[in-house]
This record gives structure tokens, sequence and C-alpha cells, in this order.
């Protein structure tokens, strides 16, 4: 499926949800803010959230340090 | 020599959208730095600079030896000052017309509106989620603006939050982030005087009323891999926070 992760253009096999998708990236479920289409996605609804083809995805990771 | 007030901002008034009430704007204005970190450092310093009247910093900690390499208001004979103390005296150097007030305590729910209140402008200079949660609902609360900000490792980012919809928890929500730790993930110095940098910029848009407010968009930015972002983010349905309908 093609998917625009963060402005770029990539293909991922066997990616369905915003879950699997992070799994895929190796990203933290727990430190990250993540967009579909402009809507956020909660936290708790990542295993839920359906991706399609052509989704833009913004995944932004949140920076605690100061 | 006395550097006079006009001298200070004499670049500031010459920006093409200036206004000649500016100078006058930026005296009178109160600016509450919550932190004072890498971030409260460099925001702090940016600020006084270019004219901003009144500060509150508000830090609970001492200098320590391992701050020097980004917190560049101190100095080595600073070690073991209360931060608070140690950036006052510096930044007055840098600006004697400038009032400081200090608090060496930490921020929680129960101060901050006592602290925070009366000013036109929050820096988030604080390093946990906590702090921010506070913050974000205090401008949620009193419809005053935070400038938040964070930076560990080779990222930074910067967000306004102005009385929210949206508001910070609409973006990263209401369950608890994982804080991250400088000790343990390091930071590159001036990566966290660049988040700094970009907050006084900020605040200074906000004072003076110009420009386009970083407001329902964060700016990141990754030095190690060369990019900056700045992503719009919608106020989320049900925000415990700020109460979710746009």
């Amino acid at each position: 499926m093609r998917l625009i992760i963060n402005g770029e253009s990539r293909d991922l096999q066997d990616v369905r949800t915003v879950k699997e998708l992070l799994d895929v990236l190796g990203v933290d479920h727990q430190t990250v803010a993540v967009m579909i289409n402009g809507e956020i996605v909660g936290r708790g609804d990542f295993q839920k959230s359906a991706l399609e083809t052509q989704d833009a995805v913004e995944i932004v990771r949140f920076v605690g340090g100061g | 020599m006395v550097i006079t007030d006009k001298e200070r901002v004499r670049r500031l008034v010459s920006l093409p959208d200036a206004k000649a009430s500016w100078a006058e704007r930026l005296r009178q204005s109160r600016v509450a730095m919550v932190g004072m970190g890498g971030l409260g450092n460099a925001s702090a310093a940016y600020l006084v600079a270019q004219g901003v009247g009144h500060v509150i910093l508000v830090d609970p900690d001492q200098v320590d030896g391992h701050n020097l390499g980004r917190q560049i208001l101190f100095q080595p004979p600073d070690i073991g000052r209360m931060k608070v103390d140690a950036a006052k005296e510096r930044l007055q150097q840098m600006a004697p017309e400038v009032s400081v007030r200090t608090e060496a305590v930490a921020l929680d729910g129960d101060n901050a509106d006592e602290l925070l209140s009366g000013y036109d402008v929050v820096v988030d200079g604080s390093d946990n989620w906590a702090t921010r949660v506070i913050l974000n609902r205090f401008s949620v609360r009193q419809n005053i603006p935070v400038v938040f900000a964070g930076a560990i490792g080779y990222e930074a980012q910067v967000s306004v939050i102005k009385g929210g919809r949206p508001c910070l928890e609409c973006l990263f929500g209401d369950t608890p982030l994982a804080d991250q730790n400088c000790a343990v993930m390091g930071v590159l110095g001036p990566v966290v005087g660049m988040a700094g940098t970009i907050q006084a910029q900020e605040v200074l848009k906000l004072l003076l009323n110009t420009g386009k407010p970083l407001q329902g968009r964060i700016w990141t930015y990754d030095a190690y891999r060369g990019i900056s972002r700045i992503v719009g983010f919608p106020t989320r349905p049900g925000c415990s926070a700020c109460g979710g309908e746009a």
C-alpha cells in the first residue's frame, strides 16, 4: 500500500492499521501523535484505525527535554 | 556607556511592518519563563536583549557543571548557585533596564495561577510532560498564550497554544506521555538553543501582534537528518483539556 508519511511517499506491505504502521517503522506508540489526512488519531485507537492507500499520515514524536 | 532603550530597538523598528509603538510595547511587556534550562536560557537572553521590560524566572534548580554546554547564561563560577539568581544577574548585565522577578520553586497545579497571572505570554522551558499539562490547562483556563517547546538528542519542536481549540493535549492526548531525559538520551547544545530562539520569536510576534503565530501548528526539527517540518493539527473532539468541538 502506498502512503504519504510525513510528506514522503512510501510503499509498505502488510500494513493495515496505524499500529501496524508504527510497528513496521519501529516507532514507540507512547510518545507520538498520529494524524491521518489531518485528523488526530487517539493513542488508544491505533489498533482499530485502518489505513487506506494514498492516506497522508503525519507522525509527530513528542520531544520532551528542555 | 548607557545603551538607551532607543538604541536597543533601532534595528527592530526598522522592520518593514514595525510600528512606532513597538519599543514602548516591549518595554511594558511581561513574560513568564517557566524553567531556566537550555530553552529558558536561550529564549530569555533574546527576549531581554530585544527589549522586553519585565520577566519572571521560575526554576527550583541549581546550576550544575553539565548545564554549561547549552545553558549559555551560566558561567563556571555560577555552579552551585540557584539558576534563577545566576540568570537574573546575567540578564541584568545584558540589559540593565530590565526588571527580573525570581521564584526558586517548581511550578505546580497549586501555584501556577498565582505565579503566572498578570503576564502577557508564558514560555515553556520545562523538561517534563506533567508541567506542560499544567501550562496547557493554564492557557485554556486563562486564555493566555503559552509558547511550548522541547528538545532532546538532535530534535526540537515548538508550538503556540492560545486558549485552546486546539491545545497541546489535542495533539498529544490526555494520557501521560513517557518523559525523555537529557541525561539518558543526550542533547546537542545548539539544538535546544534553536528551539529557545524560535520560542523567543513567537513571543515577540505575540507581544507585537505581528506575523502568523505557530498556533494550531507545530514546528519540528531534526538536526541529525537535516529536516524541518511545520505540521498543522486540528482540535481533537472530546479533548478533556479544551473541550473538543472546534
